[in-house]
């Protein structure tokens, strides 16, 4: 066997060797989505409780929009943090928008006033607003700056500190 | 020409005919057209099922999505790129061919057509790097053989 | 005494039994040493009593719902019913791990016991190589990455398998296929680093393990149907093989074995290819370590999710080890295994196995590209990219379509090339049968060009089964004067290499036309109706004739029942949504009715969780799928019959006797 075969033959097993070592560095679950750092779109969503709610797009407000639903035993454990800091940021101009994601109005309007859901919370029918978002499951939380760019998300059930420290960053742009 | 070589020329044109017919070029329909651009996608809840095989939910939302901008007259790559633009370059499911990625298509066939070259050269005889032995050392070797086959026997204790 | 203390220190026994074994195992086949031969073989067997005694305390700690261990507790509950408790031993990774080092203790065993009597020194270095895996196997099942038998605060009930695992009977079958098809390989790997180590440049070790290769090909692929059966049957989503990184990872060693048990005749016949015979076994074992190390290190995301363990920085050094220790003995004994000569005519045997080589090789690259790409995508760029189904499919095919081909003319050729003529007179009738065949797609509205040209390879192959049949039927017939029953059963009994050979094959063309026209035939529909309302799916029609719930000792359901009438069906269906206690989703459960035409598959995708007025249905009309499994069982009737060891030749004076009597030739 010539020697360059020999050694493309031992290079290849090492190459893979390598992928393979390199591969544990990921997290097979991170999976990031290509909303973030993009503009958001102003959409138009039916309340849960009746009339019509719009977010997104430019306001000069920073928004955080929560996707969440009545099967959801995650989004149950996160609604306290959720409630806390709406209470904390009631008086001011952060916005808090919760999101009905694949389930239906009862079933919502229940899960909110059972647990305590006071922000306006609109009902996504056809999974378009989850889509225009790039929501993979739920819960899922986004911040939107005052310029409307979707500037992070958080996949999973979100706690306290990190909601306040998405929303003041996001507070210390607006002010610049 | 004889009659079975007469018989295997038809038979082959009448394989041919069978596959170009089937292969013929057909107008597609919008459902099949959903069908086509769903299976390219990546359900996002899914482990690796397309938009189009998935029965969940979002998959069902999202092959309704992908049904109204068909009908809106999008193009192909207008409703990939909407989906890109929601989950990143993860939910195409086959990568592009012009890219980086794309060499992941060139791969097979530079491999099958490599191989096959090295396997049609091996059909020849390699050229013999290693010297005859003579007829004495032919029977020399013979012998050692004999020798070590002898003392091929771990021996056995019950 | 408790389970836990039973097994985890049987393990803990057996490891210094191994290794000990291992060393023993070495000195024997160095110094021809007798006694440690001896003590190696009683090693060898107290390793598999210890492990058998594991796995029985493993059982009966399930059995009994003892949930000081955390496996039990994870994996099994109350109210579990007994068979889906039993078989949950590899219901997840400790106790598969465990499965794993029972077969390879098992097989070590016999080796110890019968290969070191037929071949000593090779049988005992081979013995050698297999104790030091089985030491590894053992080390990994007394480490906390993978010890079964991790002690716990006993809760009160357990969280029960995960519910896919218990929907369905197959997960009795399916494991224990693969991981003996894997494992079983390790032995001829086992006698090809025997061999290299020993600097034999011949054939022996291949003679010695044709079998295990044989019987562990013939193991994994009817492992890998029976997991397709089940992904089919449970899942839920209507397909049987999504190119998921798992099933990816069984297929890949399953291909180059397929490439190996061919180019093995070729070796035999003509004494060629060494090297790569060799090669080829190397690279079927690694690709089984690989494909564990894939599964269970949660460095892809599957259909089989695992969670991530440190079991996979082991394996992978594991794999490691195995590859740098056996490339380099390759290369190092690389010049006493060149070949004398080249392979021979283009249009020889030798030849066809030579680029029906090539071609697996080339497929099992693909799939192992396709499957690592996007790791390594993502570690050199950062970018997140997937790979499925579109371009598996895209490139396998037309390989496979090759290699049906190349299954075809293969066996038609003899040793050594052919003349023309020779061939002409050989290919005529299936060359017809082709056309037939493409004929026969046609006139049922199959559609695609692969699907065509599919039914024209599997006819083609298919008549040359049938004239090799026949042939040797006659030869029998005329020379022993048998009847026509006889000559095939003889046929399948003293040639049965051979002619089982060509039984998998045609459970292979079974499998490549149920494939193709369930892929090109497949009519689906989603439908939202109302109790009552019916729907057309192609010729059937469906209706929606309630929505109830029900419930079962260990989940409740939400069950739509379905009628299904037209084309000559009357078939009720039940698709379900699953809900198990301890998970907050729920599981889809199919309704399926399978028939020698159809199959009729419904899914309950979504439902009127009110009043039970209306329901999403999702039906897909498959044609052919349950000929899928018809091949599988016939691969795996060939492949038994190419295994069964052959009757002894009868001497010279007893075949000639009756031909002397003047017995009539039919």
């Amino acid at each position: 066997m010539p020697r360059w075969l020999r050694l493309t033959i031992v290079v290849a097993i090492a190459a893979l060797v390598m992928v393979l070592v390199l591969a544990f560095r990921r997290a097979p679950t991170d999976i990031r989505t290509g909303t973030v750092g993009k503009p958001s779109v102003a959409m138009n969503v039916t309340r849960l409780e009746g009339g019509d709610l719009t977010f997104g797009g430019r306001t000069d407000k920073v928004v955080v929009v929560n996707f969440f639903a009545s099967w959801c035993v995650p989004c149950k454990e996160e609604n306290p943090a959720l409630v806390r800091v709406y209470e904390r940021y009631r008086a001011s101009d952060v916005v808090f928008v919760g999101v009905l994601y694949q389930d239906s109005p009862e079933n919502g309007l229940k899960y909110i006033h059972d647990n305590g859901v006071t922000w306006p919370t609109g009902i996504d029918t056809d999974g378009r607003i989850a889509f225009s978002y790039g929501v993979f499951g739920i819960p899922e939380t986004y911040f939107i700056g005052a310029d409307g760019v979707i500037a992070g998300r958080h996949i999973g059930p979100i706690d306290e500190t990190t909601l306040v420290n998405g929303i003041e960053s996001l507070r210390a742009k607006a002010q610049k | 020409m004889t009659r079975s070589r007469l018989l295997i020329v038809v038979a082959l044109l009448a394989v041919l005919a069978a596959v170009s017919w089937s292969a013929r070029p057909r107008a597609e329909t919008p459902a099949e057209r959903v069908d086509r651009i769903t299976s390219e996608l990546r359900c996002v809840v899914c482990q690796g099922l397309s938009v189009k095989d998935s029965p969940s939910e979002s998959a069902r939302q999202m092959r309704d999505i992908v049904a109204q901008r068909v009908a809106e007259g999008r193009t192909d790559d207008q409703i990939r790129d909407e989906f890109r633009a929601s989950y990143g370059d993860w939910v195409v499911l086959s990568p592009p061919l012009a890219s980086w990625t794309g060499l992941v298509w060139l791969v097979p066939i530079v491999a099958l057509l490599a191989g096959l070259a090295v396997a049609w050269r091996r059909l020849r005889a390699p050229p013999s790097t290693l010297p005859e032995p003579a007829p004495a050392e032919v029977a020399a070797l013979r012998e050692r053989v004999a020798r070590e086959e002898a003392l091929d026997v771990v021996a056995d204790t019950p | 005494m408790s389970w836990a203390d039973f097994g985890s220190g049987a393990l803990r026994a057996a490891l210094p039994v191994a290794i000990w074994g291992c060393g023993a195992a070495i000195y024997a086949a160095s110094k021809r040493d007798g006694r440690a031969l001896a003590s190696a073989r009683w090693s060898a067997l107290l390793a598999l009593v210890l492990v058998v005694l594991a796995v029985l305390a493993m059982e009966g700690a399930l059995v009994s719902h003892d949930f000081t261990i955390q496996y039990v507790a994870e994996n099994n509950a109350r109210a579990t019913p007994l068979f889906f408790t039993v078989i949950s031993l590899w219901a997840a990774l400790a106790g598969s791990i465990l499965l794993w080092t029972l077969v390879l203790a098992g097989a070590t065993a016999y080796v110890a016991w019968r290969g070191t009597r037929e071949l000593p020194r090779l049988g005992t270095t081979a013995l050698a190589v297999l104790l030091g895996m089985v030491s590894f196997f053992l080390l990994l099942v007394t480490t906390p990455a993978a010890d079964p038998f991790v002690r716990i605060d006993p809760p009160l009930d357990g969280n029960g398998p995960n519910p896919l695992l218990q929907n369905h009977p197959l997960m009795a079958l399916h494991p224990p296929l693969l991981y003996l098809g894997y494992v079983l390989f390790s032995v001829p790997f086992a006698y090809a680093i025997a061999s290299l180590v020993l600097g034999e440049g011949g054939d022996r070790w291949l003679v010695a393990t044709r079998r295990f290769a044989l019987v562990s090909w013939g193991l994994l692929g009817v492992g890998i149907v029976a997991g397709s059966w089940w992904s089919y049957a449970v899942l839920g989503w209507g397909g049987y093989w999504a190119w998921d990184p798992v099933e990816n990872a069984a297929i890949m060693p399953w291909l180059v074995a397929t490439a190996y048990l061919h180019s093995v005749m070729v070796e035999e016949k003509r004494r060629l290819l060494r090297s790569w015979n060799l090669s080829l076994v190397i690279a079927t074992f690694a690709l089984t370590i690989l494909g564990t190390f894939l599964t269970r290190s949660g460095v892809v995301n599957s259909v089989h999710s695992f969670t991530q363990s440190a079991i996979g920085p082991l394996l992978l050094g594991y794999l490691v080890v195995i590859l740098v220790l056996s490339v380099g003995l390759l290369l190092w004994r690389l010049p006493m295994l060149s070949d004398r000569g080249g392979v021979g005519a283009p249009l020889s045997r030798e030849a066809i196995f030579l680029f029906q080589n090539v071609v697996f090789v080339a497929a099992t690259l693909t799939v192992l590209l396709g499957t690592l790409y996007p790791i390594i995508a993502e570690a050199i760029s950062g970018q997140q990219l997937s790979i499925g189904r579109p371009y598996f499919d895209r490139v396998e095919v037309p390989l496979a379509l090759a290699l049906l081909f190349l299954m075809g003319i293969g066996p038609q050729l003899p040793w050594h090339g052919a003349p023309r003529a020779t061939l002409e007179r050989q290919f005529t009738v299936p060359i017809v049968a082709a056309a037939g065949g493409a004929l026969v797609a046609v006139l049922a509205g199959i559609n695609g060009a692969f699907a065509v040209l599919t039914y024209a390879l599997a006819a083609f192959v298919a008549a040359t089964v049938v004239q090799e049949f026949a042939r040797g039927m006659r030869a029998r017939q005329v020379l022993h004067g048998e009847g026509r029953a006889t000559a095939l059963a003889n046929l399948l009994r003293r040639s049965g290499r051979r002619y089982g050979g060509y039984i998998v094959h045609l459970g292979i063309v079974v499998i490549a036309v149920a494939v193709a026209t369930s892929q090109a035939g497949t009519v689906q529909l989603e439908k939202t109706i109302s109790t009552g309302q019916s729907a057309q799916v192609g010729p059937y029609t469906v209706t929606l004739t309630a929505l109830r719930d029900a419930t079962e000792p260990q989940r409740d359901l939400l069950v739509a029942d379905l009628s299904v009438t037209g084309n000559g069906a009357n078939e009720q269906l039940h698709p379900a949504l699953v809900f198990y206690p301890n998970s907050t989703q729920a599981v889809g459960s199919p309704g399926i009715a399978a028939g020698a035409r159809d199959d009729i598959y419904t899914i309950l995708a979504a439902y009127d969780s009110r009043a039970h007025a209306w329901a999403t249905i999702r039906v897909l009309v498959i044609p052919l799928v349950s000929w899928l499994w018809l091949g599988g069982l016939v691969v795996g009737i060939g492949a038994v019959i190419a295994a069964l060891p052959q009757p002894k030749r009868r001497t010279v004076a007893e075949r000639v006797a009756p031909l002397a009597v003047g017995t009539s030739a039919k």
